[in-house]
């Protein structure tokens, strides 16, 4: 299943939207010292108006890959081209964090505006832009609330129409709906679903949950723990739109579903610092005397 | 209804304070009846009002000027982290010690008049506005930074939109510290250098044994504390009233 020889996949990169090739990033442990490998030799490349789920075990730096492409941070090597330039934060990329990181003294209203500070709008046109975004999802009477007065799922909603409201051309979501409840989740990811429909945005869509990953992408990427790094692309070959049918009951999801579980049960046990560590090959575990 | 029970208590601790004037031997504590005369009288003669004014002045000015240094200081020590990081030190080292210390000093180079006042209240009422303001700044979300980052907000507007107001409950918390420490100096600063305002009126009846005017002053000194300090609990719900609880 992974993709085929070396110079498709440079004329691939050549069209992509977003490359990463051969970044490797390291952290310094706060209490330790010593700096910690997130993501090592790590290759990846999306097409323009792509929706790419990056699946992985936790602590596999599925995060630093968002804030990389995102230009938060810079990569200790190798180069991540976004949109042929080197990547720079501002309203053309979307970041949806996984805690929200809603602005507390802050309306939803003003919470949303702030998205388009660097938007080159004036006042009126970011109020207006802010206000039809919160109404796409479904938040209008809360405009003039503050963040602490809404629920987990209207929270996440207030993320994704900043999110969206700088009407960007790429999407960075980390594990946006990791913290809400499972009802919710349901829902917000077809409202998602329709959200992309209407703004096709390069997507890249961070989560642990595989049937997530599946239902939302056209392609599942599989990263490694410790350090990152790609292990499988898969492309997802179920048409859209998927709200408007039981993806979850097709042979084709159930058979990905099957497929992908497997790897990552494979790739958490033999995983030395996870705690399910059970090497399955011979020499990961070598006996003590 | 809590209004109520306050309302109660006070009239339990007029009283107790009344059973207690009773008790005590030779007037040394005045009974509220006594008290309440003696204020009728300072206030006809104008010692009250006169040397109430003389305290809001040395208070205000010097709380004031505190404010003025604490809040600008403690935002550069917090923004600017090198700078933070040296000076923090000898910020702590200076609000452990008695500032009181300083009361010769500071009379050799200011006299006994309003400036020295004022300087003395200056040194109580700023540190604990310096360094909460400080550690507002250190406390702000880190995340919440690097979202606004994600968005190409400018420096001014992160400080403007995201440290600042994280910081202002911390602030404010500095504020009802150093207005407490500022109205404690004012009588600090009354009683050691020009025997002047409500604290020379203290020393005066406290030193004659008129304890009922005494007690005037102690009330009014108490009144000033409430006033001061309910003032900025206001200001906390208006700067603050995002958060929910409470």
């Amino acid at each position: 299943m992974t993709s085929g020889n070396s110079s498709g996949e440079a004329a691939a990169a050549a069209s992509a939207k977003i490359v990463l090739s051969g970044v490797s990033k390291a952290f310094e442990r706060r209490n330790s010292g010593t700096p910690t490998m997130a993501l090592q030799h790590l290759d990846m490349s999306v097409p323009e108006g792509h929706f790419v789920s990056i699946l992985g075990p936790s602590g596999c730096g599925k995060t630093t890959v968002l804030r990389l492409v995102d230009g938060l941070v810079p990569p200790d090597s190798g180069s991540v081209v976004v949109a042929g330039q080197a990547p720079r934060p501002g309203p053309e990329m979307g970041f949806v964090f996984q805690a929200f990181r809603l602005i507390p003294w802050a309306t939803v209203q003003a919470n949303v505006e702030f998205a388009l500070t660097a938007t080159g709008l004036n006042k009126h046109e970011r109020a207006e832009r802010a206000a039809r975004y919160i109404a796409l999802v479904g938040l209008q009477r809360f405009a003039q609330s503050y963040p602490g007065e809404l629920s987990g799922g209207m929270k996440q909603r207030v993320a994704l129409a900043r999110a969206f409201a700088s009407e960007p051309s790429i999407l960075l979501m980390d594990e946006p709906f990791a913290s809400i409840d499972a009802q919710t989740r349901e829902l917000m990811q077809v409202e998602l679903m329709k959200l992309w429909a209407q703004h096709r945005a390069t997507v890249l869509f961070v989560t642990h949950s595989v049937d997530e990953a599946i239902m939302l992408a056209d392609r599942v990427v599989l990263m490694s723990p410790r350090p990152g790094r790609v292990i499988e692309e898969i492309e997802v070959d179920l048409p859209h739109p998927r709200w408007q049918y039981d993806i979850r009951a097709t042979p084709r999801f159930v058979e990905l579903r099957s497929y992908l579980w497997a790897a990552i049960k494979d790739l958490v046990l033999n995983d030395p610092s996870s705690d399910f560590y059970a090497p399955t090959s011979g020499n990961a575990g070598t006996p003590a005397d | 209804m809590i209004a109520l029970y306050r309302f109660l208590f006070l009239i339990f601790l007029i009283v107790l304070w009344w059973v207690i004037s009773l008790n005590v031997r030779a007037n040394f504590i005045p009974s509220p009846w006594a008290t309440l005369l003696a204020a009728q009288k300072l206030l006809a003669d104008g010692k009250l009002i006169v040397a109430l004014g003389d305290s809001l002045i040395t208070f205000a000015g010097g709380y004031a000027l505190g404010i003025l240094v604490a809040i600008p200081v403690g935002l550069v020590m917090g923004v600017f982290l090198p700078v933070g990081k040296t000076l923090e030190i000898y910020v702590y080292a200076l609000a452990a010690m008695p500032r009181v210390a300083f009361i010769p000093l500071i009379i050799v180079f200011l006299g006994l008049g309003f400036p020295a006042k004022i300087f003395i209240v200056f040194l109580g009422a700023v540190m604990p506005v310096l360094i909460n303001t400080y550690a507002g700044v250190l406390a702000v979300d880190q995340e919440l930074i690097e979202m606004a980052r994600s968005v190409r907000a400018g420096r001014m507007q992160i400080f403007a939109r995201i440290v600042l107001p994280s910081a202002v409950p911390f602030i404010i918390v500095g504020l009802r510290l150093g207005a407490t420490i500022a109205l404690i100096n004012t009588v600090v600063a009354e009683l050691y250098t020009a025997v002047r305002g409500l604290g020379g009126l203290l020393a005066i009846y406290g030193n004659t044994f008129r304890m009922a005017e005494y007690f005037v002053i102690v009330i009014v000194l108490a009144i000033i504390g409430v006033i001061v300090s309910e003032g900025l609990r206001h200001l906390e719900k208006r700067l603050v009233r995002w958060k929910t609880s409470d």
